[in-house]
């Protein structure tokens, strides 16, 4: 798409979105070349919340990277947690009790309805709605109480261990994310689709905008609800399955229209689908231990390992090399958010900034976890 | 009338020319009430610091809610995040950009010392707000609760004010 | 015939040898293998070659260590047969003096098969072609791998610092970086 014949004037400038800005979720910075109101280019500049977290991997123990994990993508902080500690797993040749693994599963499809909240209204606040936020985060905050119980923090998780989870489930945890399920189901139809997912003006604003097709998704590396708002039907519970993800049924959200609401309705869907397997693991939970056996002294053979999980944007890799040590040799963290970025500056030219803005919202950006 | 040199007679001028002592505590009330703070969240005390603009924890009981992108509205920067090289230039200008009277509040580890990134190979990270600009209150935690926040609020206020206004609660 | 065993049919022409034994890689021992080989750069690089792997232990199929030269053939393998460059990274090997680029391929849908390229490069002069022409994806990632270790791409579009400030002069990931 490109700026049309007859608005086309020979004067551009350069305009500077951030790193301060209040749609921008987070410290990124894009300098966009202007032609009046159509973007002519877009360039984001990254890296002003780059917090050497490879490096400091590097420097401490495995058990050391777990605080780490938590603070990149907060939101969803608890994925983040599981794919480290699926990797050291793999790596350490460690197991995991059942029961551990189906807590794991609930708390992170807990944090990730909670991630999707959060998203829903971050992205109505940059179209201009603040309604939305307040409802939003009055179920998100239910959510936070139920996590809190159980893992002691309300943001940046460190619940997970090589091994299992840190804290058993109590009966109390679980008639409350019974309770919080149907509340959600229950306050769904009217406060979020009939206010503002059938709204004209919110269907106005994201419809036909940011059009992104399946191939760009596979030559940029986009995955989660970018790729399935484009028609690609991959997700990494399904197509890698890891943890107890195939004991339960559930759906892959997929539109093949690839605008942003296409990817607005995925989020929308996942957060039916989360629920669902939410509930089974709560029917299956069976009884047991919370945490395996593992060595104090974590030295796992040498060689290079790969975890993926599927966080609330997209695949997130773990690269681990090892080389025999009590130190990782070598962690590369595969960010979803930033291969989903990367597609910006191919989509937003000749868009009109507010459209740009739109898009930049159904992206699900974290910048933190871009810049690591 | 012709031009004549008249001498000064005043030698030193007072910081106020005219100084209104119960004025001054009216102002320092209204400006204790009604803190705007500047949008400056970058990291995770950022989520933090909207829950406590939602409706559990509530900013607007203080005067707060009415976060401004601009800094030049703004009374109060909430520095929510870790500062880094890259940025330090960026933080500075807004600071500087603020009109007086401004405040800051350092929320969070990383804003006050660089929190968990303070590490041996630390090459990216300014280790706390205050090696920038002066800090007027200190919030710890990663990330505090949005009870802290609140709570430095109402410290800041005292700051302003002279007194605190609400009630303390001590620890059971 | 699966995914892997396509993808190794298709890359035969560069690799003239069959699959061998699905031991890992370790650090200093070379791959055993008993059919020809190119060879290697030094003693203690694995040598070239396309290797199955036990992906419920490794997280990846294959694991395919090739020369510098023949990156941008293998991607370009990689992409005919419908794959994804999921990332790039840099692996610093101080002892060996060697800097190591390891890409990523992954599937979107379909059957799973994740692929691992590896190539190594000598540490006083890391240059390497660029992938981006074409996977876009590379551009980013080859940008950070740069940042981080100093590795050149030749024919890069704009290989500048993408999370380090612009006027940065040091690569934090080498081993032996101390600020």
């Amino acid at each position: 798409m490109s700026v049309p014949l007859h608005l086309r004037s020979d004067e551009v400038f350069v305009l500077n979105l951030g790193p301060q800005h209040p749609a921008t979720h987070g410290v990124l910075r894009v300098k966009l070349t202007m032609d009046g109101e159509y973007i002519v280019k877009a360039e984001p500049v990254l890296g002003y919340i780059h917090r050497m977290h490879e490096k400091m991997a590097e420097d401490g123990i495995f058990a050391q990277f777990m605080p780490n994990t938590a603070r990149m993508d907060y939101l969803h902080a608890l994925a983040f947690n599981h794919g480290w500690a699926l990797v050291v797993e793999k790596a350490a040749g460690i197991e995991v009790p059942e029961r551990a693994e189906y807590i794991r599963v609930i708390t992170v499809e807990l944090n990730r309805i909670a991630s999707h909240l959060l998203w829903w209204a971050a992205f109505l606040l940059d179209l201009g709605g603040f309604t939305p936020l307040l409802y939003a985060f009055d179920d998100r905050e239910k959510i936070i109480d139920l996590l809190e119980r159980v893992t002691g923090s309300r943001l940046t998780y460190c619940y997970m261990r090589f091994g299992g989870v840190l804290n058993d489930i109590d009966d109390e945890f679980i008639t409350g994310t019974r309770d919080f399920i149907k509340r959600l189901r229950s306050r769904l139809p009217r406060q979020y689709h009939d206010l503002v997912t059938h709204n004209i003006i919110l269907i106005k604003r994201i419809k036909d905008i940011g059009f992104v097709s399946a191939e760009q998704c596979r030559r940029y590396g986009a995955t989660g609800p970018v790729a399935r708002g484009s028609g690609i039907n991959y997700d990494v519970r399904k197509n890698e399955p890891y943890s107890v993800y195939p004991e339960f049924d559930f759906d892959i959200p997929v539109f093949p229209e690839g605008d942003s609401m296409a990817r607005y309705m995925v989020r929308m869907h996942e957060i039916e689908q989360s629920m669902r397997i939410i509930e089974q693991a709560l029917d299956k939970l069976p009884a047991g231990p919370v945490m395996g056996k593992a060595p104090r002294q974590l030295k796992p053979d040498a060689g290079y390992y790969y975890s993926a999980v599927e966080t609330a944007r997209g695949l997130l890799g773990h690269r681990l090399v090892c080389d025999g040590d009590k130190n990782p040799y070598k962690l590369k963290l595969r960010s979803p958010t930033f291969s989903n970025l990367s597609l910006f500056g191919e989509v937003a030219e000749g868009m009109l900034l507010a459209d740009a803005l739109a898009f930049m919202g159904s992206l699900d950006l974290v910048i933190p976890e871009i810049d690591r | 009338m012709g031009e004549e040199s008249v001498p000064s007679s005043i030698e030193s001028v007072p910081s106020s020319i005219v100084q209104f002592a119960q004025l001054d505590k009216l102002l320092n009330l209204g400006r204790a009430n009604s803190l705007w703070p500047m949008t400056f969240g970058l990291a995770c005390c950022a989520i933090e610091m909207m829950c406590t603009g939602g409706s559990r924890y509530d900013i607007s009981r203080f005067g707060a809610e009415v976060f401004r992108p601009s800094p030049r509205q703004s009374d109060v920067m909430i520095v929510a995040g870790t500062i880094n090289k890259k940025l330090e230039l960026a933080v500075k200008t807004l600071y500087d950009q603020m009109p007086e009277p401004k405040w800051v509040i350092a929320m969070g580890n990383c804003a006050i010392s660089g929190g968990p990134f303070k590490v041996k190979n630390n090459y990216n990270v300014i280790e706390g707000a205050d090696k920038l600009f002066p800090v007027d209150v200190y919030i710890p935690g990663c990330p505090p609760r949005p009870e802290a926040l609140l709570e430095g609020i109402m410290t800041l206020e005292e700051k302003i004010t002279g007194k605190r206004r609400w009630p303390r609660v001590e620890s059971c | 015939m699966t995914i892997c065993e396509k993808l190794q049919q298709a890359l035969q022409p560069l690799f003239p040898l069959c699959d061998v034994s699905s031991e890992p890689l370790v650090k200093d021992e070379p791959q055993v293998a008993d059919s020809e080989k190119e060879e290697s750069q030094t003693a203690d690089t694995p040598t070239v070659g396309v290797l199955w792997t036990d992906a419920g232990r490794y997280g990846h199929h294959l694991d395919i260590v090739c020369l510098p030269d023949q990156v941008v053939p293998v991607a370009g393998i990689m992409d005919r047969e419908g794959f994804f460059l999921e990332a790039i990274t840099g692996v610093d090997w101080l002892k060996r003096q060697q800097l190591e680029v390891v890409y990523d391929y992954n599937r979107l849908g379909g059957e799973h098969c994740r692929v691992m390229v590896r190539t190594f490069l000598p540490r006083n002069n890391p240059v390497v072609p660029t992938v981006s022409s074409v996977f876009p994806a590379a551009d980013w990632h080859e940008r950070e791998t740069y940042d981080f270790y100093g590795i050149q791409f030749q024919g890069h579009p704009n290989l500048i610092r993408i999370l380090l400030p612009e006027d940065a002069d040091f690569h934090p990931l080498l081993k032996d970086y101390t600020p």
